[in-house]
């Protein structure tokens, strides 16, 4: 089953194109991310498909429905981590929750709530006198309220320290464990590689990148990395390198036997490759690659 | 249910709001009260003087607790992006909107009994001869003048220019009803000032007559229902 179905999405604001016809499916059950720099378009995706705005051209289909025609039917299924929203700065933590507990048809017990947002502790402190971080974490108390179906996260560690955002990760997944679809924007592209199964990568309002995670991981190959021993020329290597920074870089879609073949011949030289280096592509070489273009 | 959940909100933040609370609750019972006070005390126009501000100053109550409180707090919610957080949740436009005018309101038309109840001991003010006819036309007023001050917000920029753009409001709406005392005003400028919301409620409270009122309150309701669908704004300009 899809969760999310987009095809050919536009939108504009005041003359300008953010997302310039756009098309991904998320299979229900599964952890999306959609990433990007600054602009690249994620948010005013995310606030389609929550059904904030309506969109300029393409469908979007939520849970089989219009976000933005069905929005009371699909607000029923769906919690929203939005990148930017306020609170009531003068209620505490509790109070907050419980006004939200109101708004949601069988909501998890407050504390329940809390607890899964790791805040229990300062649920008797003023909304105010939270961090950045913390307040990510009410945020994503008030989403998980009325047990989603589907989750909207639009940045959804921002702020948080690290032990807060191992603990937010573990969430995501015990969520998508128990069958919520998750659509997450992040910056933090290890965030991103651990979670999710797919992701699209967008650049000024378009999807430069897309698929499984593994499988576009795998395809992109690996690299091996050493530091280029003394009075050896980087053409008489056994494989093609570049030099970066001092390190020999060798790109190959094996990287282990691409490290196999160097190793050998450097042993049959009596040299020795130092501080060698041999890794799978990661979600940020990606990245950094499709940003570059 | 969930518009007495966001009536509910509405009555709780209104109440929490010590700074506020001055403003929408303090500063408009003491005019409305006090006025009328001195009036009976001080001056010659006694009792009758005293009734005649004392239901002038009902304009002062809707302009302030009515239009300028929902004014302010919506702008406020709407700038600090608290009401885009709860348009996330699956309550409504409509019932957010509602649940806020109908929490304002009620609190207006408490606080207008309270300020008939204050000025029969403080004034000797009789209290209104037709309770009916003064319920319906208060409820009415506070009701369109809250509906108004939700539809006013497309108009106020910024959340702290909110008491400021609603100062001409209170002030035309005041002088228009004689709580300020006689104010001249042209003569051709009258028939306007007649048919705004909140001298047609002074009027029917002061003759007792409230079916022309409410058919000018029923014709403001639909300008402000039609005002909102078109131009309230949820979230803060962006530019």
């Amino acid at each position: 089953m899809t969760a999310i179905d987009v095809s050919g999405l536009r939108k504009s604001h005041q003359g300008f194109e953010a997302v310039r016809g756009i098309s991904f499916e998320v299979a229900e059950g599964e952890i999306f991310a959609l990433l990007g720099r600054n602009g690249a378009g994620k948010t005013t995706t995310i606030e389609v498909l929550a059904g904030f705005q309506r969109a300029d051209g393409g469908t979007v289909r939520v849970l089989g429905l219009d976000p933005h025609a069905d929005r009371a039917a699909v607000r029923r299924r769906t919690g929203v981590m939005l990148q930017e929203a306020g609170f009531f700065p003068d209620l505490t933590v509790a109070r907050t929750v419980d006004i939200w507990r109101d708004f949601t048809s069988a909501p998890r017990p407050r504390d329940e709530a809390l607890e899964l947002a790791g805040l229990r502790a300062r649920s008797g402190t003023k909304v105010r006198q939270l961090s950045g971080g913390e307040k990510r974490r009410l945020d994503l108390a008030l989403a998980l309220l009325g047990r989603p179906d589907l989750l909207f996260l639009d940045e959804p560690t921002a702020g948080m320290d690290p032990e807060a955002r191992a603990a937010t990760w573990q969430v995501i997944r015990d969520l998508a464990g128990q069958g919520t679809t998750i659509l997450l924007t992040t910056h933090y592209l290890e965030e991103a590689q651990r979670l999710a199964a797919s992701m699209a990568i967008m650049d000024e309002g378009r999807i430069v990148a897309s698929g499984g995670m593994a499988e576009t991981l795998a395809a992109r190959g690996g690299r091996v990395a050493f530091r280029l021993p003394e009075h050896v020329d980087p053409g008489a290597l056994p494989l093609p390198v570049t030099v970066e920074q001092g390190l020999a870089v060798c790109r190959a879609e094996d990287p282990d036997l691409a490290a196999q073949t160097l190793l050998t011949w450097a042993a049959e030289r009596g040299l020795r490759l130092a501080g060698l280096e041999v890794r799978a592509a990661t979600l940020e070489d990606l990245f950094m690659e499709m940003s570059a273009r | 249910m969930s518009l007495t959940a966001t009536y509910r909100l509405g009555t709780r933040l209104f109440w929490r709001d010590k700074a506020m609370l001055f403003a929408s609750v303090v500063t408009p019972v003491g005019l409305a009260v006090g006025l009328p006070t001195l009036m009976r005390h001080v001056t010659a126009g006694g009792v009758t003087g005293a009734a005649a501000l004392a239901q002038s100053s009902i304009s002062i109550l809707l302009a302030i607790t009515a239009f300028m409180n929902i004014a302010v707090a919506l702008t406020a919610r709407r700038d600090q992006l608290v009401l885009k957080r709860l348009r996330s949740t699956r309550l409504t436009d409509g019932q957010l909107l509602l649940g806020q005018i109908a929490s304002t309101a009620t609190q207006t038309v408490a606080l207008i009994v309270v300020c008939a109840v204050a000025v029969r001991f403080a004034a000797g003010v009789p209290l209104p001869a037709n309770p009916v006819a003064f319920a319906a036309v208060t409820i009415a007023g506070s009701v369109v003048m809250s509906l108004l001050g939700a539809a006013y917000t497309a108009a106020i920029p910024r959340a702290e220019l909110a008491a400021a753009y609603t100062m001409p409001v209170f002030l035309v709406a005041a002088v228009s009803a004689g709580a300020m005392g006689p104010v001249p005003v042209p003569s051709w400028l009258r028939p306007a000032l007649d048919l705004l919301p909140t001298t047609v409620v002074v009027d029917a409270v002061r003759t007792g007559e409230v079916v022309a009122p409410l058919l000018v309150l029923a014709g403001w309701a639909v300008v402000g229902f039609v005002a909102l669908r078109l131009w309230f704004r949820w979230e803060p300009r962006r530019s």
